[in-house]
């Protein structure tokens, strides 16, 4: 089976969509002074008018992502680096952008929605804070600079400086949604289920046992 | 579309509406089914088998759709851009509507308890609010019946706050999850009954739906109709009966009345083409969810009923109950690490339950606040989704790499939210009324929203709040984040737990009620309100199950009224 995200995105650029995301704040300008301006979430949701999400009655059993796609190339190459020191190769599991968690953080930050469109701003604004720090665009960044890079960041958030801890919490959680949410990620996490049967059978034995029940 | 009038007009097609068009065609009346949303088919449309990460931002909730892309709401949320509500300053008011045939059941929670004696006797017991105008041993018969067509599992425990259902109502239950058992272990260390909810899914065969196959979440609606939904339940013996015409995208807005006073037909207006029509029948009854049915008497205005029908007592739209609600989660040592296992059960519905245990107590005077709760629980080893790390960000929000990776592992379903449901004191100045600059999409006045808690309420919430911590630590885990000091912070806002009943509230006096013992609105023999807004009071039970009996109860009298008209005619 094709991996859906990349269905997605080749869809969308088939359809080549252009609609602008709402909230705009692009690395680049926020660099220019080296502090970028604090989010206005109120704002921020206010921008959202009921349009360009896929809408309250869409498709159920095929499910599309009705958003353009609006991180650069260059955009996801961070992502990318910076999420797989959150969440790196080990072993038999693979790194997050092994498992298409770049294009889902595009996806996440691209959609129209207040959360999401709060997130862009928080993860935009984060990495450009990051840039600054590390004096270095974040997509020319090798691994063991992504690592030193993130160590630099966890101790910041650590010490919940802003916007650096707002920016570790939420690409953190963002991450873990897209890899947990992926047939591997499930698979890692151990969940077996939406096998149909005639009955409930329960936890068995060891499980009980292990429970003190 | 026959064009004859028809017997019965029906406005809404869900909970309250689904069972009365159900009841009236099997007793031979002939019915018009108005729904102001689209035609809805469970057994198509259902995503059975869908993954959380095959949905757009891996199923998470957006004001598009509150509770995940594939929530069974169609055309609904919290904010329906087209039809407009108001709050007054200072106030909160959460209204979740669905615009669909079905309207919420296709995705409502499931739970489906019977209110007891005491429940529609509250104001006799502690002189709070208002009394129902029958006792328990009066409507339990139509709880037989509701149970009996829904399909309801659970057990009969003989506890004081909920009723022991007669042979043949209840389906057995499905066992305990591995969460659930550590609660009911908890429970016998507290001395506290833990037992298995009632919910609205058959176990076992029923009237050719088939039994839960313990796969995919209830929320989504249930394509094998193994839970109920008014679409997949009430609505098709209906249709079978021939008897049953349904009109969708139609939003009514106004009850017609003849010179003698009784109703002759509503108007409505088409969502789609906004063209007004009327449909003439010997009888309505109103089901189009509690506020809205308040909202379409409120606009029924005419020179008999200036401020609309059954205004005249000053009570319509007064006494609007909601459910206080909070939660507390608790984190699970012992859930860490387990080796994989299916727990998913009925998947998104708790199998078991704790029941208001206070109840003496109470009665004694003993406790700061008149009413009770239960408790539901909800989590444990769920397909991961957007919300599986909500917890674990709280229990360890700094790590990263590779400790990252071994915790998701680590934490994955050791969490646990303990959720209070309670019963609120019915109020008059808790109210609805039409907030004459708010109109909706179809020019229709929409309405305002003036809803509060009260110290009731609040001291309810510390208490359970206080509970649902010494369960936590009782069945051996941890809460996950201190209980706030002010449980004005922990309550959840008024309509939250998508529960709201009232504004029309039913009685044995004129003066001191809105509508009849049968949802009849008082000076309009054949005008029914047969949802929640009938509602007098709303005990700590979920409504659905009793708007169901209601409904039930006041489509066997609108059958016997019709006929009795015939009779004199
Ligand atoms: C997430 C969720 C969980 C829930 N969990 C539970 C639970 O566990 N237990 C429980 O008891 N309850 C639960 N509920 C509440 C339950 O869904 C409602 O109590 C129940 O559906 C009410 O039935 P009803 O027929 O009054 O209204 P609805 O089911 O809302 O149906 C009303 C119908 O009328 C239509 N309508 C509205 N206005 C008009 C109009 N002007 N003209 C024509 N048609 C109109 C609507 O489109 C809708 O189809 C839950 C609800 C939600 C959303």
């Amino acid at each position: 089976m094709p991996d859906r995200r990349e269905t997605l995105a080749w869809l969308l650029r088939a359809l080549a969509l252009s609609a602008a995301p709402v909230v705009h704040v692009d690395s680049a300008s926020a660099r220019q002074g080296c502090a970028a301006a604090p989010a206005k979430p109120d704002q921020i949701g206010a921008a959202w008018r009921g349009d360009r999400g896929y809408g309250r009655d869409p498709d159920l059993l095929h499910p599309q992502v009705t958003w353009a796609l609006t991180l650069t190339a260059q955009q996801k190459t961070a992502i990318a680096r910076l999420a797989d020191v959150f969440l790196p190769e080990e072993g038999s599991s693979p790194s997050a952008s092994a498992v298409a968690v770049p294009e889902f953080i595009d996806e996440w930050v691209s959609a129209p929605y207040p959360q999401q469109q709060q997130d862009r701003v928080v993860l935009l604004e984060g990495m450009a804070a990051l840039e600054c720090a590390g004096n270095a665009p974040l997509h020319t960044l090798n691994a063991s600079q992504a690592q030193i890079l993130v160590a630099g960041l966890h101790a910041r958030a650590a010490e919940g400086k802003e916007p650096e801890a707002r920016f570790f919490a939420r690409f953190r959680h963002i991450c873990l949604i897209g890899y947990y949410t992926t047939p591997v990620g499930v698979a890692e996490l151990g969940y077996v289920g939406y096998q149909p049967s005639a009955r409930f059978a329960g936890p068995p034995p060891e499980v009980l046992a292990k429970l003190g029940l | 579309m026959a064009t004859e009038p028809f017997d019965v007009i029906i406005v809404g097609s869900g909970a309250a509406g689904g069972t009365a068009a159900y009841v009236l065609t099997s007793l031979g009346a002939r019915v018009c089914l108005l729904e102001a949303g689209r035609y809805y088919e469970p057994g198509r449309e259902t995503p059975m088998f869908q993954r959380h990460g095959e949905a757009p931002l891996a199923d998470a909730g957006t004001p598009d759709k509150p509770f995940g892309f594939y929530d069974g709401t169609v055309d609904g949320g919290w904010i329906l851009p087209e039809e407009p509500y108001t709050t007054a300053p200072g106030t909160e008011f959460r209204w979740f509507r669905a615009r669909m045939l079905g309207g919420r059941t296709n995705h409502w929670g499931r739970v489906a308890l019977r209110y007891a004696n005491h429940d529609f006797k509250a104001y006799s017991l502690d002189g709070l609010g208002a009394d129902w105008p029958f006792t328990y041993e009066e409507f339990a018969p139509w709880y037989d019946r509701a149970e009996r067509m829904v399909g309801v599992f659970g057990t009969n425990e003989h506890l004081p706050d909920i009723p022991d259902s007669p042979p043949g109502c209840l389906q057995p239950p499905p066992v305990p999850r591995s969460y659930e058992r550590l609660v009911i272990a908890g429970g016998r260390r507290l001395g506290r009954p833990v037992v298995a909810s009632h919910e609205a899914v058959i176990t076992q065969p029923l009237n050719g739906r088939s039994a839960c196959f313990y796969a995919s979440p209830c929320l989504r609606g249930c394509a094998i109709r193994a839970n109920f939904q008014s679409p997949t339940v009430m609505l098709p013996p209906a249709r079978a009966s021939g008897r049953l015409t349904t009109i969708t995208h139609a939003q009514v807005y106004e009850v017609d009345l003849a010179p003698d006073g009784s109703a002759r037909g509503v108007h409505y207006v088409d969502r789609l083409t906004h063209q007004h029509h009327y449909l003439a029948g010997r009888a309505v009854m109103l089901g189009a969810s509690a506020m809205e049915s308040v909202r379409i008497l409120f606009n029924s205005r005419s020179a008999r009923f200036p401020g609309g029908i059954g205004a005249e007592s000053g009570l319509l739209g007064r006494g609007i109950l909601s459910t206080p609600g909070s939660n507390v989660w608790g984190r699970f040592p012992q859930m860490e690490g387990l080796p994989p296992f299916n727990d998913d059960g009925v998947v998104s519905l708790p199998h078991i339950y704790i029941p208001w245990w206070l109840l003496p107590e109470q009665r004694a005077g003993r406790l700061p606040f008149a009413r009770g709760y239960h408790i539901e629980l909800y989590g444990g080893r769920t397909e991961p989704s957007a919300y599986t790390f909500d917890q674990f960000n709280v229990v360890s929000p700094l790590s990263y790499g590779k400790r990252l990776k071994e915790e998701a592992r680590r934490y994955y379903g050791s969490f646990v939210r303990f959720s209070q449901r309670g019963e609120m004191v019915m109020r008059d100045s808790n109210r609805v009324v039409i907030d004459p600059q708010m109109k909706d999409a179809w020019g229709i006045p929409g309405l305002c929203f003036d809803v509060r808690w009260s110290g009731q309420e609040l001291r309810q919430t510390a208490h359970a709040q206080r509970s649902m911590a010494e369960f936590i630590e009782a069945a051996g885990g941890q809460l996950v984040s201190p209980l706030p000091s002010d449980p004005a912070q922990a309550i959840t806002a008024p309509g939250r737990m998508i529960h709201e009943v009232g504004g029309a509230r039913a009685g044995a006096d004129p003066r001191k009620s809105v509508t009849d013992s049968y949802g009849r609105v008082w000076g309009v023999p054949n005008l029914y309100v047969i949802d929640g807004a009938a509602f007098p009071s709303s005990a700590n039970k979920n409504p659905t199950l009793t708007i169901i009996a209601f409904a039930w109860r006041a489509s066997e009298h609108l059958r016997k009224y019709l006929r009795n008209e015939l009779h004199h005619a």
